[in-house]
């Protein structure tokens, strides 16, 4: 057990819900770099992580919001301190669901700037410290392959995060690294709860659903999922 | 062997005539990367080479340096621009070796691997090609009258491959030699031989093919995204 996982949004919803799945139940994997926004939430669920922790993996606590370009590399910075990361999971995701006539040119930039230039500056910037990684997982979503009305920033950002994913894993291939785009459906997450403020969560799929997906999906059988966008629904 | 120390002398100064784009061929896109960056990231994973030699076409240094910091080349690289010939490129940049062995390389050869590299410098002869045993038949003709003069034993014959190894005093000989003989050699295997030291082959991979023509580039690609796309 040896390998490292960055995973990013990993405070709450999927990402969250994903970092106890590989503590449970990955045993190769020895070490989780999180990576979040500081908030209270934040503190609380990583020390109760921390807590609960019987395998002892090594859990790193990193603050930053990726909406903020030198935040991203101040974040790329510390990774420095890792000899490898051998799985990336892209999961951190910003919405603010606006009609065309309502839409802030400032919010459409924060969309693109946490749900596509953070993931693809993060894989870059690996690649450039000579770190080649085993899996990529990049979460997109359903709304990035039907547009939605009211959701345009959005879909838009995630439609966009397919695209860059089929080019990921075509150009990674030489380097041995798995790519692979996870689209999944109404999921009860924070951002679902702003997208669709009026449906009841428990009526849909759980964050926990997701998280095992994208275990199976890093795992030895999960390498022969040769697609690269993954519906995942309920 | 293994612990010896090697400098790689990269041969990519060529402007790639042959192959037809408007752009030296090492500065094509193969599967999205830059033809040269294949050569490179397969050096940089061997132990063995502790310097890199890089020519370039005359006003491309600037292309080919951003290659090296994009592709995180860690190793040392030395940029010496291109001779006229590939045989002047060769000795300008044997002058610049301090180690006792080199390897030489083409820049366009993107299938080589760090595992070509080892097996010349694992192999217990001195001077050492990769090669490929031809399987087709080879016949000598005198061109001026489209006559063909006679056979060749092709077992006699070898497709001589890059990347391969030399002991450097040996091949600063072989330039002497060629310099002193008036020889302009389109390889160093084969001007070693001439100039009477030994030289011996070892079996590289076919697909280590050198990108020459638009028909080599389709070929290349095809290789490339055939391990994602068309493995079926």
């Amino acid at each position: 057990m040896t390998k490292t996982l960055l995973i990013t949004g990993a405070s709450k919803g999927i990402g969250l819900a994903t970092v106890k799945e590989f503590m449970k139940k990955d045993e190769s994997v020895s070490s989780i770099i999180m990576v979040a926004r500081s908030s209270a939430a934040y503190d609380e669920a990583f020390n109760a992580l921390s807590s609960d922790n019987p395998r002892k993996v090594n859990l790193h606590k990193y603050e930053h919001d990726l909406a903020i370009e030198s935040d991203v590399e101040a974040l790329l910075d510390n990774l420095k301190l890792h000899e490898q990361v051998q799985i990336i999971i892209n999961n951190a995701g910003f919405t603010k669901p606006d009609s065309i006539q309502e839409i802030k040119m400032a919010d459409f930039h924060t969309t693109i700037a946490v749900n596509l230039y953070a993931p693809f500056r993060i894989v870059q910037g690996l690649l450039m410290q000579q770190k080649f990684p085993e899996t990529i997982i990049n979460i997109a979503s359903t709304a990035g392959m039907n547009g939605r009305s009211g959701w345009l920033t959005y879909s838009a950002s995630k439609a966009a995060m397919i695209n860059m994913s089929q080019v990921m894993k075509e150009e990674l291939a030489y380097f041995g690294t798995q790519v692979v785009c996870l689209s999944p459906g109404r999921c009860a997450t924070d951002l679902r709860k702003t997208l669709a403020p009026d449906e009841d969560p428990s009526t849909i799929m759980q964050p926990e659903d997701v998280a095992e997906i994208i275990r199976l999906t890093s795992s030895k059988s999960g390498l022969a999922l040769d697609t690269t966008n993954i519906v995942v629904r309920r | 062997m293994s612990a010896q120390q090697y400098t790689a002398i990269v041969l990519n100064g060529g402007f790639g005539q042959r192959t037809k784009a408007n752009q030296p061929k090492q500065f094509i896109k193969l599967n999205g990367l830059p033809i040269l960056a294949y050569c490179l990231l397969a050096l940089q994973k061997v132990a063995e080479v502790e310097r890199i030699l890089l020519n370039f076409p005359a006003g491309s240094q600037a292309q080919v340096e951003e290659i090296v910091k994009d592709f995180a080349i860690t190793k040392p690289v030395e940029y010496v621009e291109a001779g006229a010939t590939r045989h002047e490129s060769v000795s300008k940049m044997l002058d610049q070796v301090k180690t006792d062995w080199v390897f030489i390389v083409e820049a366009a050869r993107p299938f080589v691997s760090a595992k070509d590299f080892e097996d010349l410098a694992h192999s217990d002869f001195k001077n050492v090609s990769l090669t490929l045993p031809i399987p087709f038949t080879v016949a000598p003709v005198e061109p001026s009258t489209s006559e063909i003069t006679g056979s060749l034993e092709r077992d006699k014959l070898r497709n001589i491959q890059l990347p391969q190894k030399f002991w450097t005093e040996d091949l600063k000989k072989a330039h002497l030699y060629a310099l002193e003989h008036n020889i302009i050699a389109t390889e160093d295997a084969t001007l070693v031989a001439q100039a009477g030291l030994p030289v011996h082959f070892i079996n590289g991979p076919e697909s280590n093919f050198k990108i020459t023509t638009p028909f080599d580039l389709a070929l290349a690609n095809y290789m490339m995204r055939g391990e994602t796309e068309y493995d079926d």
